[in-house]
């Protein structure tokens, strides 16, 4: 039986549509789903990959337990031992890592398990960008803009967005670009392009030729920062010239985990961990980019779908399920929270993720 | 086989009713799925709304009444879910021109079997990308495209049917002019009536209630011959005029596609300049190829180790675009699905059917028409 489902893109922040085809219960393709607002049947290399992580051979099926090392186990023996582990922690010592791949209905049920627990050391890895609350620019917004300045390569990154860079441009609006490389390919597709050396001082010295360009038909879009003061600067920039901001961050829930949990940058990520003893990572692989704040940790759970750095230093590994696998809801980049339908069932005993936090909180005699 | 018309429409009520121009279609594929001719039906359900059509394999005939109805917002393709998911199946398909075309060619690559496959063609004018449509009907007819229940495209006209039964219609070329309308694919396309399926079904020319059919082969004819048997259809004799009148739409139809092509593949064919300027914004995603039905290669070439650059973003024209035009133009079926999809708003097929035309007036050669391949065709990739 092969069917084609409506779902939505969770390589990035743009919030595509794509379509999965599904054969006998298993994804093996994608279609264009051309209804979309978004991308209209478009989608980049990335997205139309995204089913192919379903069937990877990382792929986590049972719930593992440390014992000596990571060894298969089931869900009652892991479930029990979180409950102890986290039963014999005060909240202050507990710490929770939600990633921006969460589904918003994910994020909203850790943020009550945390307030049950008295947990403040929670957050998501959200690299540069802070918490912001200001409206952004629309895709239309930025179709129609005369002016467009561009920091980060959009066009290679998010290519669905540099799509309305490039209708833009075809409309005849100005591009500007800029970034550290000597050539990119939003660089190349503008009709300027200013090789950096830092973002801020980019910023602080802003080209004149940018700044009479700036206006109320102007957008700029963001899919960079070396810092989260930076995000500041820009909204003042474009709060005074009247223009319209876009910032484009890496995850397919960024902007909706945002709402829920605090966005935490590299120092306010280490600083989490360091001060906890038990940690609780949701979707996140942060031992890959943080390595040495993990040295004084007594035990870590993590949920996730593959073997990546941080299930391998666990001490037990939950299996969470992908995107396609539960269903639910992402925001986007430009705040439109769109929801999926779950479309196949989770692999092996994997089981989606809202269900395994509950499971543990069940075990905590905890309710919300 | 020399052409036969008949009008049919559907026996079951229901369908006749929900069906488009009587339900001969979709009653035929209910025939063909109640005798266990078929394991299954490939067609276009609704998805959210009209500008939403969703390709669906239909197992029991029971359900042949979610895909009743055309959809013109619905650029799909079909030769590709054929070839790729549904090999083993005997199956009836519902083909757009395009579709059959695309079947066709795989067909003599022998990627899809012939013999499995019944082909239901329906006559088309073209398809209107979803979101344009939307905006079009926003714009022009000044109507929230969700209060639209229905949409046809009749006698040069866009027409919208509203929740209150009331109608708009505007002309096409003036929409299209603006740049909105069908895709500019559609707008070139000559195939209108799907002579390369089994039969070819539609309204032109035909009474209210009636499905119009030109039965094209012998496997055509057994189909609406034994469907009537059966009791799923009836038929009745189109009047001379009838006939007259579907000729005439037909012809003034492809007369407008190579009026068409003349603006698009000769007077506004993009400049050198322009073709840089496009190829510049390549970011390697492979949409065009992954999309086009004829590119079916287990091992593509392009992602050789002698193709292969760097990486780095914009390709080689000559190796990335200039591979891929010298494996697959001479077989473009002008179908769109490349630019379609194509993220950075390259206008590929334009290329692809320029020189698939070029090919055609030179040899004969019709891509997704002619029976045999194109002659510089390599079997090795078979």
């Amino acid at each position: 039986m092969m069917k084609v489902t409506h779902t939505i893109c969770p390589s990035c922040s743009v919030g595509c549509g794509i379509n999965l085809i599904t054969k006998n219960q298993e994804v093996v393709g994608t279609y264009p789903y051309k209804r979309h607002p978004v991308n209209e049947g478009k989608n980049c290399l990335r997205g139309r990959e995204c089913f192919e992580f379903l069937g990877e051979e990382t792929r986590i099926r049972t719930p593992l337990i440390k014992k000596g090392n990571l060894v298969d186990s089931d869900w009652e023996e892991v479930l029990n031992m979180a409950a102890r582990k986290i039963n014999s922690l005060k909240g202050e010592d507990i710490g929770i890592l939600a990633s921006g791949n969460c589904t918003n209905e994910e994020c909203k049920n850790l943020k009550k398990f945390a307030d049950a627990l008295n947990v403040e050391n929670i957050g998501y890895y959200n690299h540069n960008f802070p918490k912001f609350d200001f409206k952004t620019g629309t895709l239309e917004d930025l179709e129609n803009s005369q002016f467009i300045l561009v920091i980060g390569d959009v066009l290679k990154d998010n290519p669905l967005m540099g799509r309305r860079i490039i209708l833009a441009r075809e409309n005849g609006a100005i591009i500007i670009a800029t970034d550290y490389p000597e050539k990119t390919t939003t660089g190349i597709n503008a009709n300027k392009y200013i090789q950096i050396t830092s973002i801020r001082e980019f910023l602080d010295k802003l080209d004149s030729e940018i700044q009479s360009k700036l206006d109320e038909r102007s957008t700029i879009v963001v899919g960079k920062l070396d810092h989260k003061k930076e995000l500041n600067k820009l909204y003042q920039i474009v709060s005074k010239s009247n223009s319209k901001l876009i910032p484009v961050m890496g995850d397919c829930n960024s902007r909706g985990a945002m709402n829920i949990l605090p966005a935490l940058d590299t120092d306010d990520l280490k600083a989490l961990i360091e001060s906890v003893k038990l940690l609780y990572v949701v979707g996140d692989d942060p031992v890959s980019y943080t390595e040495e704040s993990f040295k004084n940790l007594d035990f870590l759970i993590t949920q996730a779908t593959t073997i990546n750095n941080t299930t391998l230093l666990s001490d037990i590994v939950l299996p969470g399920a992908f995107w396609a696998e539960k269903g639910g809801s992402f925001t986007n980049n430009t705040d439109n929270t769109q929801k999926f339908p779950q479309i196949v069932p989770a692999a092996g005993e994997a089981l989606d993720d809202v269900t395994i936090i509950q499971k543990i909180a069940e075990k905590l005699n905890i309710t919300f | 086989m020399e052409p036969e018309y008949l009008l049919a429409r559907a026996k079951d009520e229901n369908i006749l009713e929900k069906g488009e121009c009587g339900g001969a279609v979709s009653s035929i594929f209910q025939y063909l799925l109640d005798c266990d001719l078929v394991d299954g039906v490939l067609n276009l359900s609704h998805g959210e709304d009209i500008y939403d059509g969703i390709p669906s394999l239909i197992e029991d005939s029971k359900d042949l009444i979610e895909t009743c109805g055309s959809l013109h917002c619905a650029p799909t393709m079909f030769g590709e879910l054929i070839s790729k998911y549904l090999q083993d199946m005997r199956l009836a398909v519902a083909v757009k021109p395009c579709d059959a075309m695309a079947i066709k060619e795989l067909e003599n690559r022998h990627q899809i079997d012939g013999d499995k496959l019944y082909k239901v063609g329906l006559n088309c004018g073209g398809t209107v990308l979803p979101i344009t449509a939307r905006k079009m009907i926003k714009l022009f007819y000044q109507i929230d495209p969700a209060d639209v229940v229905k949409e046809e495209i009749d006698k040069g006209k866009f027409i919208i049917e509203l929740t209150d039964d009331s109608h708009k219609e505007l002309k096409i070329d003036d929409l299209e002019d603006e740049g909105y309308g069908r895709r500019v694919n559609c707008q070139r396309c000559e195939q209108k009536i799907p002579r390369n399926a089994d039969i070819a079904c539609g309204n032109w020319g035909t009474e209210p209630g009636w499905t119009f059919i030109e039965i094209i082969t012998s496997k055509g004819k057994e189909l609406v011959e034994k469907a009537r048997e059966n009791g799923y259809i009836e038929v009745k004799a189109p009047s001379g005029k009838a006939v007259a009148i579907r000729g005439k739409v037909e012809s003034v139809m492809i007369k407008m596609a190579q009026k068409f092509q003349n603006k698009y593949l000769e007077e506004n064919y993009p400049s050198l300049e322009k073709w840089d300027e496009y190829w510049n914004r390549c970011i390697k995603c492979y949409a065009c190829r992954d999309a086009c039905p004829l590119c079916y290669c287990r091992e593509c070439d392009l992602e050789k180790e002698y193709y292969e650059d760097s990486g780095d973003t914009p390709p080689d024209p000559l190796t990335f675009q200039g591979v891929r035009l010298s494996h697959v133009c001479y077989s473009c079926i002008n179908c769109g699905q490349c630019e379609d999809v194509c993220p950075m708003e390259i206008p590929v097929a334009r290329i692809f059917h320029k020189m698939q035309k070029k090919y055609r007036d030179q040899t004969g050669f019709t891509a997704g028409i002619s029976d045999e391949l194109p002659p510089l065709y390599s079997p090795e990739k078979e």
